[in-house]
């Protein structure tokens, strides 16, 4: 914040700029020298690999040299692209992408302000470490989980509904396509709600508590300070979040869910990007498909999360970059 | 000054600790090679190609090996081992796998340190380590030239033609027989069979018939709803869905092709009329309410929970599959929850080949290393040990005290003796088990009448059994679980198609995961669809498998069917 204040402040006299820019390179070189690690930690690692998109153009064959490939420019692009479940699947992973974000952000931050508002640690510790526990459980336990508890064989949802009266008979909740995305919604925020919580409740934490005792000087009750003093409070974690949640849209909420719950009678809505590129190119040894579909997804997330970024700062809020 | 030190200190200690570790493990290896030398360097053409006992005085002849197999590990006085030294005169020194096969292997193979015979692993092609073998068959090992005379150009390697290693399982003599079934079948419940009194089930409405009649008599099975029939679509576990037509119509496992055994060329069945009425079956049965509803959508753990839980009738599947469910069932004490393995055909008169008989057991067994200082007494050893005498000292055992020869001619074994081969140390001292699985072995019968080993031979196998079983089996007039099936026919050449490469990434593998993408999508939807609802839904998955490049498919299922009748035929 402080530098782009001066920025802003040395602006008018753009001969001084460069000037100001190198002094300050060399005012600041301990700072510069200690970053040095890590920009080469993300080059060698984050960008030194893009070499290996040449892949994507190429019959990939592993044990052969990269260079000593056959070469088929767009064809990995066009089988992803034209396959006739392309468009299905690109909606099914969009879909639940939304779901999810949605889901999680709405569950997270209601979970986060009901638990500022207990005033007894004990418990607000005790329900806080409950919710978190299923973030550390591997997506097959949770997954097995769910298809036990939805199971027509005693499964416990449908053992209360029918208890409940409110079906005749057992829903075969997996075999139904129309059920996955929300099955899909439901386990996600069951596993990640309490954890997702964590990162809101230090945000309510950094509000100022002169603001809530304003707030009840001038008579407002405890949904009035909630609505009025905590959410503001949070907003620019809120708006952060998203704009990074966004950049992760094409992954479909996960990528094991639906490879585990995902079954034939209900692949119209269970495959996902991954999942197709699971099976159309690593199972069958095709790498390059792989390597054509993480370009695709790498373009359409830069995309977005640029275009969050620049909706944001329109809106005036805080963003990323 | 002093933190250096002792850091220096404990370095060096370090670097002791693992040099000494590494020349230990060299040492070992050394020594085996070093006592191998001399006595291998009488080169003496000893020619046993009779091999019998009665060549005077054997030469004294060390063979050392290594097994990639951690045992179990024979004593120093096992009987066995006795009986070859003093008879052959050949000393086995044995070394036995201890951790990480491929890590001893890669070790091995950086230094060079191979014993004289060793177990199979392309690894050691690649590396050179093992010798062409098929001269010194040739040349000196009548018995194994017999032994292998059928399958001999499919035990050459694809990449140079040579032979380097001995097959151990899958060459055959005389009728083919085993007792236990582990493969593909429809099965039922030895209960269900037992309440209609032991009817004979050929046919499909045969089969359903009896799992609904049961069902309706019994619709709780411990309190919980029968389920008539179960299966299952779950990742890799294709089978259970999509396999069962081939077998009705008459046809061994080729995987997702029918291939004709005169002309050698492969069709697809599937999405045709030879897969449509088995489909149309079940799904008139599904709605009866005889098919799990949630067969298709349920995952491998939840199918074999369900099998365990003893209520599922019937299922098709290969045993293997779910023989952990199985298992459970009897451990629980509800043998008669367990189930019978029965070859079902669309058309009566149709001989079943649900059995197959295996196939060659390729990169497996002995093969000779570079290293062996006379490698010709080893071929002579094996070829030897390949005669029926020494085959029965490794299988059965010894006449008079593992065995004794019944009236028929047939070997039976007491009760105390059958007793002692469950007991692991007494095996140790008296089996030579970990040998005999890889040496080349005579598999099927002898021509005595006697099986290959106890565990095959019919009788023997029935005086084994549980009280249900044998009860199951008498009623039927049947020996063992494998007389239900027709005794399957040599293999066709190129079978089985299922275990063809599709090449990685080519539109044959591509066409093939979209076959079974379809098959996982639609098969299902068709069975539980309402019966008026099925020729709709199938005549839509015929549709889009039409769409499928399934020629590509075939053209290489074809090409290497046509490779391996060139090319393994003798």
């Amino acid at each position: 914040m402080q530098s782009s204040v001066q920025t802003k402040d040395v602006s008018p006299q753009p001969v001084r700029r460069t000037d100001s820019f190198w002094i300050r390179m060399v005012r600041q070189r301990q700072l510069i020298l200690m970053s040095f690690p890590m920009v080469i930690y993300v080059l060698i690692f984050a960008y030194v690999p893009i070499w290996g998109w040449l892949m994507a153009f190429q019959q990939y064959r592993p044990g052969f040299s990269i260079l000593n490939q056959k070469w088929v420019g767009w064809y990995q692009f066009r089988f992803l692209f034209e396959d006739e479940n392309f468009v299905r699947v690109l909606r099914n992973t969009v879909a639940m992408s939304l779901i999810s974000l949605v889901l999680s952000f709405v569950t997270a931050i209601g979970l986060a302000i009901l638990l500022n508002e207990i005033k007894k640690t004990g418990i607000k510790r005790l329900i806080q470490t409950i919710s978190y526990m299923p973030h550390f459980l591997s997506w097959v336990i949770v997954t097995g989980l769910v298809s036990t508890a939805l199971s027509t064989e005693d499964g416990i949802v449908n053992v209360v509904l029918m208890k409940l009266h409110l079906i005749n008979e057992p829903i075969l909740w997996l075999g139904e396509g129309k059920y996955f995305w929300g099955i899909v919604g439901a386990s996600n925020v069951w596993k990640e709600v309490g954890w997702n919580t964590i990162i809101y409740l230090a945000a309510i934490a950094s509000v100022d508590p002169s603001l809530y005792e304003a707030a009840e000087i001038d008579g407002a009750g405890r949904y009035r300070k909630i609505r009025n003093v905590t959410l503001p409070g949070i907003k620019p974690v809120i708006v952060i979040l998203l704009i990074l949640n966004i950049g992760w849209m094409l992954n479909g909420g996960g990528f094991e869910i639906q490879y585990f719950l995902g079954n034939g009678q209900v692949v119209d809505w269970s495959e996902t990007i991954d999942i197709f590129v699971l099976k159309y190119g690593l199972k069958i040894g095709n790498y390059s498909l792989g390597v054509a579909a993480g370009i695709f997804k790498t373009a359409v997330s830069i995309v977005l999360l640029y275009a969050a970024n620049t909706i944001a700062k329109r809106l005036g809020e805080e963003r990323l970059i | 000054m002093g933190v250096h030190a002792r850091k220096a200190a404990f370095g060096l200690l370090m670097l002791i600790l693992a040099i000494s570790i590494v020349a230990s493990g060299c040492s070992k290896s050394g020594g085996n090679e070093a006592s191998g030398e001399p006595s291998a360097s009488s080169s003496s053409p000893a020619a046993s190609s009779g091999g019998s006992s009665d060549a005077a005085k054997p030469e004294p002849f060390e063979i050392s090996v290594f097994m990639q197999d951690p045992g179990p590990i024979p004593t120093d006085d096992n009987r066995i081992y006795k009986k070859i030294k003093d008879e052959l005169g050949v000393t086995l020194k044995e070394e036995y796998l201890v951790g990480d096969a491929e890590q001893k292997l890669g070790v091995m193979i950086a230094g060079g340190d191979y014993p004289d015979m060793i177990t199979a692993n392309t690894k050691l092609v690649a590396a050179k380590a093992v010798i062409p073998l098929e001269d010194l068959i040739e040349q000196y090992a009548p018995n194994l030239k017999k032994h292998y005379e059928k399958v001999w150009n499919q035990m050459k390697d694809p990449g140079d033609g040579h032979i380097y290693w001995l097959p151990n399982y899958g060459v055959y003599q005389g009728e083919y027989k085993t007792t236990q079934y582990y493969g593909p079948a429809f099965f039922i419940q030895k209960a269900v069979l037992k309440e209609f009194g032991y009817p004979k089930v050929r046919t499909l409405d045969e089969y359903f018939k009896l799992i609904e009649d049961y069902k309706a008599k019994y619709p709780e099975i411990d309190g919980q709803p029968t389920i008539g029939f179960s299966s299952l679509a779950f990742d890799w576990r294709d089978w259970p869905l999509r396999n069962a037509p081939q077998h009705l119509a008459g046809h061994p496992n080729d995987g997702g092709v029918l291939v004709d055994p005169n002309t050698n060329v492969a069709t697809l069945y599937e999405a045709t009329d030879v897969a449509k009425p088995y489909y149309k079956k079940l799904n008139e049965e599904n709605a009866k309410g005889v098919v799990d509803k949630e067969a298709f959508a349920q995952n491998f753990d939840q199918y074999l929970a369900k099998i365990a839980s003893g209520r599922v009738l019937g299922t098709f599947d290969q045993r293997w599959n779910f023989q952990q469910g199985e298992d459970s069932l009897i451990s629980q004490g509800k043998p008669e929850r367990a189930y019978v393995a029965l070859p079902l055909v669309y058309d009566p008169n149709t001989t079943d080949y649900y059995m197959d008989r295996p196939v060659l057991n390729l990169n497996n067994g002995f093969g000779i290393t570079v290293n062996a200082k006379d490698p010709v007494k080893i071929i002579q050893f094996l070829d030897t040990i390949i005669q029926e005498k020494w085959q029965k000292l490794l299988s059965w055992g010894e006449e008079g005290v593992d065995y004794s020869v019944g009236p028929n001619g047939l070997y039976v074994r007491t009760p105390e003796q059958r007793k002692q081969q469950e007991d692991v140390t007494w095996k140790q001292a008296n089996k030579a088990d970990a040998l005999y699985r890889f040496l080349p072995k005579l598999e099927g019968k002898y021509p005595d009448g006697n099986m290959e080993g106890p565990g095959n031979q019919p009788d023997e196998f029935f005086a084994n059994l549980k009280d249900i079983d044998r009860e199951v089996l008498s009623a039927y007039g049947f020996k063992t679980w494998t007389d239900f099936f027709s005794p399957p026919p040599e293999n066709r050449i190129s079978y089985p198609a299922w275990s063809i490469d599709l090449v990685e990434g080519s539109p044959a593998k591509v066409a093939n995961q979209k076959l079974k993408d379809l098959a996982f999508k639609y098969l299902p939807k068709a069975i539980l669809s309402k019966p008026d609802g099925f020729d709709k839904v199938w005549d839509e998955y015929v549709q889009q498998v039409g769409k499928v490049d399934t020629k590509a498919y075939l053209d290489r299922v074809n090409e290497i069917l046509k490779w391996r009748q060139d090319n393994w035929s003798n």
